[in-house]
């Protein structure tokens, strides 16, 4: 009798579950994941069928995303943004109409979601569905819902988890000082040993030309040279 | 081989009735004579090789001088505005070398002149008044190059890293020392930023890696990294914020600023050092020839 009574409420409220799972966008978009924020696809194609409805953004924790229950309303304050993660572990934004996700996607812009950009309205509990900045890294789950009224029509599949960044702190940096490279020491060592020449060069210079204590008297250092006059020819010629 | 002041009086030619008197056996005399004139002359122009070889050494290292001030002018004159980031880091010590390097080339112009009017007066007391000298110039220019070789490799990516996380837009300084530090890093990374078209140190994600200053007053929605990472228009804004924020190429600039920072510093480190090597080289040459020269002038 129960499970009879549970599927006909099923059909009864027309819910679809369709087979797409919300995914990130692609690598070449660099602020995909931040600290707060992370970029989903838009799911362009997946709607068609509703036109009428609106399109809803589930953003939810584990146990929010075991608990959902599809029912839920945008302007109810058990799933506002503020109240997320603390005392609510799912919230809903970014509703749009059907038609923004309309067929076929355009060819050269890029549709993306951005989860998490507005942040004036993060403290505002008038407005609910706000998209503000993610509180931790998560992980979060997320998937759409579309609801014509406030019946739901149709829902994706959950996402995989989503785990932002965490940043670490500046001083986790590693070594900051630097090797000695092969230049500098070819610098130093050739320098050092060429100043050490010349001082030896100066201290030889000064002593050989100075007595500066102990110095060999070389005959031909001799200043006084031998000078050959007329006179000492002149002599034994004299003399012959 | 003697460099003497006095030419030696060949006294044979000394006159003529004593040339007339002795007649054939002057002949020896003149002989001897002439062989002593001969080495005079081969000794002569051994001497005008050495003096010629030390006076062009002395003017290469006078050139060499006024070309070293230049250089060291032009990098002290910091036309890449990249001092503040060297200041904070406390390891401004290139800086120093080439404050050195500009008085160095002065002493080394002074010096080479002094060595020339030595070296043509062959006086003793010049020359060593310019090898002392020199000497201390040396010394001077070594620690020079020593000083820029080594501070140059403590210019890591890691220490800039951490300095520009550490004080790009600190907002509370301690004290006045700290508050002029990080106004010179903020300047110079706003500029660096701007006008090199970079980000960070390796990219944009530095600041999404690693928590900083910036992200103290600046929410990580809002601010993924600074705005001035974005493309800009003729106006100075970013052609699209949403782009930048998102990290769509084309919208911001994803590159490093680390090539834009340690281009001119190496190029500066290494052109004083290197520069300063080859100068010390030709100098000890120099030096060594003087020394060899004065050992050799006779008082």
């Amino acid at each position: 009798m129960h499970p009879l009574l549970l599927l006909l409420l099923a059909t009864a409220h027309g819910l679809d579950k369709l087979s797409y799972k919300p995914t990130l966008v692609g690598g070449n978009v660099e602020g995909r994941m931040t600290g707060s924020t992370f970029v989903l696809e838009q799911p362009r194609c997946v709607f068609d069928s509703y036109s009428t409805a609106n399109i809803w953004l589930v953003v939810a924790t584990r146990e929010g995303m075991d608990a959902f229950n599809d029912s839920a309303q945008p302007g109810m304050p058990e799933w506002s943004f503020q109240r997320f993660p603390t005392n609510t572990s799912a919230y809903l934004t970014l509703g749009a109409m059907q038609y923004h996700y309309g067929c076929p996607k355009p060819d050269r812009e890029l549709t993306v979601l951005r989860v998490g950009s507005e942040t004036d309205c993060a403290d505002n509990i008038s407005v609910p569905n706000c998209n503000g900045p993610l509180p931790g890294p998560g992980p979060y789950w997320v998937k759409f819902l579309a609801l014509n009224g406030s019946e739901p029509t149709a829902t994706t599949e959950w996402s995989g988890p989503i785990t932002l960044k965490t940043a670490r702190e500046p001083q986790s940096i590693p070594g900051t000082g630097g090797a000695r490279s092969g230049a500098m020491i070819a610098i130093t060592a050739i320098l050092s040993v060429l100043l050490a020449i010349l001082l030896a060069a100066l201290l030889a210079t000064l002593c050989s030309s100075e007595a500066c204590g102990v110095g060999s008297f070389r005959p031909d250092a001799a200043s006084i040279r031998r000078y050959n006059t007329h006179h000492v020819y002149d002599q034994p010629a004299a003399r012959l | 081989m003697k460099i003497g002041k006095a030419r030696k009086n060949i006294s044979c030619f000394g006159s003529a009735e004593l040339m007339r008197e002795r007649g054939k056996n002057c002949l020896p005399a003149l002989y001897l004579s002439l062989h002593e004139g001969l080495k005079m002359a081969k000794t002569d122009n051994g001497i005008r090789i050495c003096q010629g070889l030390l006076i062009l050494g002395n003017v290469v290292i006078g050139m060499c001088g006024i070309a070293l001030t230049a250089e060291c002018i032009f990098f002290v004159s910091d036309p890449h505005g990249l001092y503040p980031l060297l200041e904070a880091t406390e390891n401004n010590d290139i800086y120093a070398a080439a404050w050195i390097g500009i008085f160095v080339g002065f002493a080394l112009l002074a010096l080479s002149i002094l060595g020339i009017v030595g070296v043509m007066k062959s006086s003793k007391t010049l020359l060593l008044v310019y090898i002392i000298l020199m000497l201390i110039t040396y010394a001077f220019e070594m620690a020079s190059c020593i000083t820029a070789a080594t501070h140059r490799d403590f210019l890591t990516p890691n220490l800039f890293l951490k300095q520009m996380l550490e004080r790009y837009m600190k907002s509370d300084t301690d004290n006045n020392n700290d508050k002029q530090m990080t106004e010179g890093v903020t300047k110079t990374w706003d500029n660096l930023m701007l006008q090199n078209q970079c980000c960070g140190v390796h990219g944009p994600l530095d600041w999404q890696e690693y928590t900083s200053a910036f992200r103290m007053t600046h929410n990580d929605a809002d601010y993924p990294w600074p705005h001035n990472c974005c493309v800009m228009n003729t106006r100075s804004e970013p052609i699209n914020l949403d782009g930048c924020k998102l990290g769509v190429p084309g919208f911001y600039n994803s590159n490093g600023c680390y090539d834009a920072i340690s281009g001119p510093l190496n190029r500066q480190a290494w052109g004083v050092a290197w520069f300063g090597f080859a100068i010390l080289c030709w100098t000890f040459c120099v030096l060594l020839g003087t020394m060899f020269y004065w050992s050799r002038i006779a008082y």
